[in-house]
């Protein structure tokens, strides 16, 4: 009976190993104009301002109408995205493309390069300057028009500083040392279960909001890959992961995810986040802002930190390719970059911000700090196989650094070793 | 075996085919038309896809968009041999290996047990049967849930444990989590080994209880030597049916331990070829895992069989 | 495979419901034992049923509440989590969506997996053999194995993606369905075919007229089983339907779970209501159909 189920089974991979292949997909051109869909993220601040936006292009394009529609589940956008480029049924437009990604979206041949329309590349880096230079890819083209930035910072609870005895209004949280201080005075007080409760779990982008951001500023913007080579095998890589490891071992940070929102619920008193916050939290936290802190507390002026850019491509299997273009430019002009900034508060990647919005900074005074930030931020490299380089650094950080069972420093040489090599596969 | 043999009907087909048809299509050709539908779509979504993986684990393969040119060359066992190195896997295979060694015994004895005693009772039968199959028909999204908070660093469990609470708790716990994920599942798995030994139940010849009780024998004792040899055939049918149900877990260490947490401690080959294949975009080297998955399973099968029915 | 390796256990016919093997006059008088049972039994089913109320009582609470006295609250009920949800999760076109891709699977089951059951159990023909050992070897290949080849098959090649037929494909026929079919029609007495055989009558006409009618029963406990699986499915259609106007229950819900609550103002409560939503209907139909639902159908898997 076994032999004959196996004789079966081969039978069956006999008949069947040459029958495979691809097949002609029907994706448009550049010149195609149309219906077509695009994917949103999914808070409820982005929906509305898509949702808007769209209305307000419907309205004067009745023969070119944009579905829109929130990205499907899954535990990130990207293996959605990436399944449907494969599938072939990935939308024209995806406002919520990591940059991360876009190496291996490209590899895949699911991005459409902007250079292939009339003006495509200078339009990018005619909205944003220099900062666009970033977002190229190896090839000197863009994949992803850089949108809008969320340069993270620490938010902090006043009221719970202040239960914990620490001065709200100038909490010492600059260096290594104060930020532990802190953090054990808010822990021992109860003032709260966690002094800081970053995602203790491993998807592959968790360190761009622990690690990274901390990085880039002990570094003074160094990006986690610079030449092919990994550069967190250094004397501040370890500085960055040491200080998370003792957080994690005094237990001022927690080894187990939150479901729900730590910070808004008052189970951490602080976190890391982006200006989006402000928007989110705004009257319901009483909130102040400070830099990520390093170990010999940099001036603010001079912090670097993660940039948590999101971007739009535009993807081939859009079959109206010009309609395509034509949305990108429209969700991305003056008007709608503005609308952005009111309705979710994150920072369009445009130069010179403060000056194309003044009426709106003048409004919104918290929001300089964050304005001031976006000027000096670190993206994640674009480099191949981008995302496997963040799952092994995510893989060592989590053995190491959360919960300790191996040194940070051994963690660190040997995850220095495998970055090194996947970005040098090119 | 001799299952694999056609029912040895004495009827013969009214117009007496020749011999030689008979050879070579079988005594009713009609069983073929019959079976073409099953027979199509197994070849369709069951023969070809695994023809396809096993192509994909010899290449360099990477999922493209339609159209696009990529090169996706012959790497040989490449692919394997990277899945033999990686660590991750080893811990999979290993976490999985702690995975069956606490969930077969365990769904065995209760399952067993447990129909015993269901046997037996009349009053209020029904109450009983829809809450021990009731986890069974429910799906795992809505119970793993519940569990998530009971588990939970603060949740009922460990409020109910007080100082006795493991540190860190449960599902953050790296020996711990997958020991929570076994109980899950056997919770949620009972009911239908549950309904398997009922059945059973019923074909052990009632002479030998009557006969057993005539002897004297305590309840305990009827338990040993009659009902658990009684059922053997089922109960090699629920350890290997556990055994291939706990080979390809996955939902469980996907929500219940958010992706194989904490730090690769409860991750199953499953949930690995999942992340390897879907999420990190490397169908090669997860459909490598997943071939060998499929041949140690083919294999513990066999050793199973090979234990339970010597006797 | 083994499941069929259990086949010589006895060849009697079905048991038409189960025996008790307690004697009269226990059944009359509970004994100390007896009463251990039921405590038993009874308790054990108070666990296996705890994770259920705790869900319902959780999915109405206002605020979440993790302690013990939390589990049985005396007030602060609200429906709040269930109105959260139906405002992001198109809740009727899931369930119509669920219906559709669960219908389609028990058509197909139901319709092909008795004409291959009948086939495999009682007709002799070429390939048989080789039919029942994949048939078999189908049920220890784990279905993530499949699912790249099966989704670049059926996105790509067949471009089924966001379609009902693209979601059903693969779970087109049961297999575990077909298998208890054969054991079926395999029971029933060799004489009731080759009479109507000898009638002159077709097989198709003796399926139906003869064969069918007397496993009809067990026909509902395949069927019940057949829906659990995608019913509760996840993984294929959240693949499949990226379009979440085409997407099944189990999916959005897993979505509205995994994405959205953690915004919601309870978040506990909303993951908890929307855990509701999913089971419920499962839950409702297995209490509907429970009498038919009887240990001595699948009893014939076992015996063989």
């Amino acid at each position: 009976m076994r032999t004959k189920a196996m004789a079966a089974a081969l039978g069956a991979l006999a008949l069947t190993v040459a029958a495979c292949g691809g097949d002609g997909g029907g994706s448009g051109g550049a010149e195609d104009h149309g219906e077509i869909k695009v994917w949103l993220s999914n808070n409820p601040e982005e929906i509305a301002w898509g949702q808007a936006m769209v209305k307000a292009w419907n309205a004067d394009h009745p023969d070119e109408k944009i579905t829109a529609q929130e990205i499907p589940a899954g535990q990130s956008s990207e293996e959605v995205i990436g399944a449907a480029i494969t599938a072939g049924n990935a939308p024209c437009l995806v406002f919520n493309t990591s940059p991360a990604a876009v190496p291996q979206f490209q590899k895949q041949g699911g991005l459409v390069s902007l250079g292939q329309f009339d003006g495509g590349t200078d339009y990018v880096e005619e909205r944003s300057g220099d900062v666009a230079e970033q977002y190229q890819s190896p090839d000197g083209e863009y994949y992803q028009i850089p949108w809008k930035a969320n340069p993270v910072m620490i938010f902090y609870n006043k009221d719970l500083m202040k239960k914990a005895g620490v001065d709200p209004e100038n909490p010492p949280l600059a260096t290594y040392d104060e930020f532990l201080a802190t953090s054990k005075k808010i822990v021992d007080s109860k003032a709260a279960q966690a002094a800081i409760w970053p995602a203790p779990t491993s998807e592959f982008f968790q360190s761009w909001f622990d690690f990274y951001p901390l990085y880039a500023a002990e570094t003074g913007g160094t990006q986690l890959v610079e030449d092919e080579k990994a550069t967190f095998d250094s004397d501040e890589g370890k500085a960055v992961a040491d200080f998370w490891a003792t957080m994690y071992s005094e237990g001022y940070a927690q080894q187990e995810p939150y479901n729900g929102d730590s910070f808004a619920d008052g189970k951490a008193a602080m976190s890391i986040v982006g200006p989006w916050a402000i928007a989110v939290y705004g009257d319901s936290v009483n909130w102040g802002a400070v830099p990520v802190p390093t170990s010999q507390g940099t001036p603010a002026e001079e912090t670097y930190t993660f940039s948590d850019a999101k971007n739009i491509a535009l993807y081939s299997a859009c079959e109206n390719q010009g309609t395509a273009f034509d949305v990108l430019k429209f969700a991305t002009s003056e008007e709608q970059d503005g609308a952005l900034l009111e309705t979710t508060g994150q920072m369009p990647m445009r130069e010179d911000l403060a000056g194309t919005y003044p009426e709106y900074f003048e409004s919104h005074p918290e929001y300089a700090v964050f304005a001031d930030q976006a000027s000096r931020t670190v993206e994640v490299p674009n480099v191949p196989n981008s995302i496997e380089i963040w799952q092994a650094f995510r893989d060592a950080y989590s053995s190491s650094v959360i919960f300790g069972e191996e040194s940070v420093d051994d963690a660190v040489g040997a995850a220095s070793d495998d970055v090194t090599e996947l970005a040098g596969q090119g | 075996m001799s299952t694999l043999q056609a029912p040895r009907s004495t009827a013969r087909t009214r117009k007496g085919a020749p011999a030689w048809v008979t050879a070579v299509v079988g005594r009713h050709p009609v069983g073929m038309l019959l079976s073409a539908p099953y027979a199509v779509f197994l070849a369709l979504v069951f023969a070809w896809p695994l023809g396809f993986a096993v192509w994909i684990s010899f290449h360099d393969y990477f999922f493209a968009a339609p159209g696009a040119q990529v090169d996706r060359p012959f790497v040989g066992l490449d692919n394997y041999r990277t899945v033999l190195a990686d660590p991750d896997v080893r811990e999979s295979m290993v976490n999985v290996g702690v995975f069956l060694v606490i969930n077969v015994p365990l769904t065995v004895v209760l399952s067993l047990v447990l129909a015993t005693a269901l046997n037996g009772a009349i009053r209020g039968r029904t109450f009983l049967r829809v809450a021990y199959y009731v986890p069974y028909v429910t799906a795992s999204v809505a119970l793993v849930a519940v569990w998530l908070f009971l588990f939970s660093d603060g949740g009922m469990v460990n409020q109910i444990l007080g100082p006795l609470a493991p540190d860190p708790s449960w599902l953050v716990n790296s020996t711990l989590a997958m020991p929570v994920i076994a109980l899950f599942v056997t919770w949620k798995q009972l009911g239908f080994f549950i309904l398997l030994y009922l059945a059973a139940l019923q074909n052990v010849p009632k002479e030998l209880y009557e006969s057993a009780e005539t002897d004297g024998a305590s309840k305990l004792g009827v338990f040993r030597h009659v009902t658990v040899p009684g059922v053997r055939p089922a109960t090699l049918l629920v350890v290997i049916l556990a055994t291939i149900t706990g080979a390809n877990l996955f939902t469980e260490p996907y929500l219940l331990t958010n992706g194989g947490g904490p730090n690769g401690a409860s991750t199953s080959p499953v949930l690995l070829m999942y992340q390897r294949g879907i999420e990190q975009g490397n169908p090669d080297t997860a459909s490598a895992i997943g071939v060998i998955l499929v041949i140690l399973v083919l294999l513990i099968s066999l050793v199973n069989r090979r234990l339970l029915e010597r006797d | 495979m083994a499941v069929h390796d259990v086949r010589d256990v006895r060849d009697a016919p079905d048991v038409p419901e189960e025996q008790h093997h307690a004697s009269a006059a226990e059944r009359k008088r509970l004994g100390v034992r007896g009463v251990l049972r039921y405590v038993g039994l009874f308790l054990g089913s108070a666990v296996f049923l705890f994770p259920f109320y705790y869900m319902i009582v959780g999915s109405l609470q206002r605020k979440p509440d993790t302690s013990v006295k939390g589990a049985f609250p005396t007030g602060g009920f609200t429906l709040d989590n269930y109105t959260q949800i139906n405002s992001r999760v198109d809740l009727v076109q899931s369930l119509v969506n669920s219906g559709i891709f669960t219908g389609g699977v028990l058509l197909g089951t139901v319709v092909f997996g008795v004409l291959a059951g009948y086939a495999l159990a009682r007709l002799e023909f070429r390939g048989q053999g080789t039919l029942f050992a994949t048939m078999l070897l189908v049920q220890i290949i784990p279905f993530q194995l499949l699912i790249i080849p099966i989704y670049v098959m059926i996105v790509r090649t067949y471009g089924l993606a966001d379609s009902y037929l693209g979601m059903i494909l693969p779970f087109a026929i049961n297999s575990t369905a077909v298998f208890i079919f054969r054991q079926f029609f395999r029971q029933l007495p060799e004489d009731l075919f080759s009479a109507a055989r000898l009638d002159g009558a077709s097989e198709l006409r003796i399926l139906w007229s003869v064969a069918l009618p007397l496993v009809r029963p067990a026909l509902v406990t395949a069927v019940l089983l057949t829906f659990i699986g995608p019913w509760n499915e996840f993984l294929w259609p959240f693949l499949v339907t990226k379009d979440t106007s085409m997407q099944p229950l189990a999916v959005s819900l897993a979505n509205y779970i995994s994405n959205v609550a953690g915004r919601a103002a309870n978040p506990y409560g909303a993951i908890l209501a929307g855990s509701v939503v999913l089971a419920a209907p499962a839950v409702a139909l297995f209490i509907a159909f429970q009498k038919r639902f009887t240990a001595s159908d699948i009893g014939s898997g076992v015996k063989g």
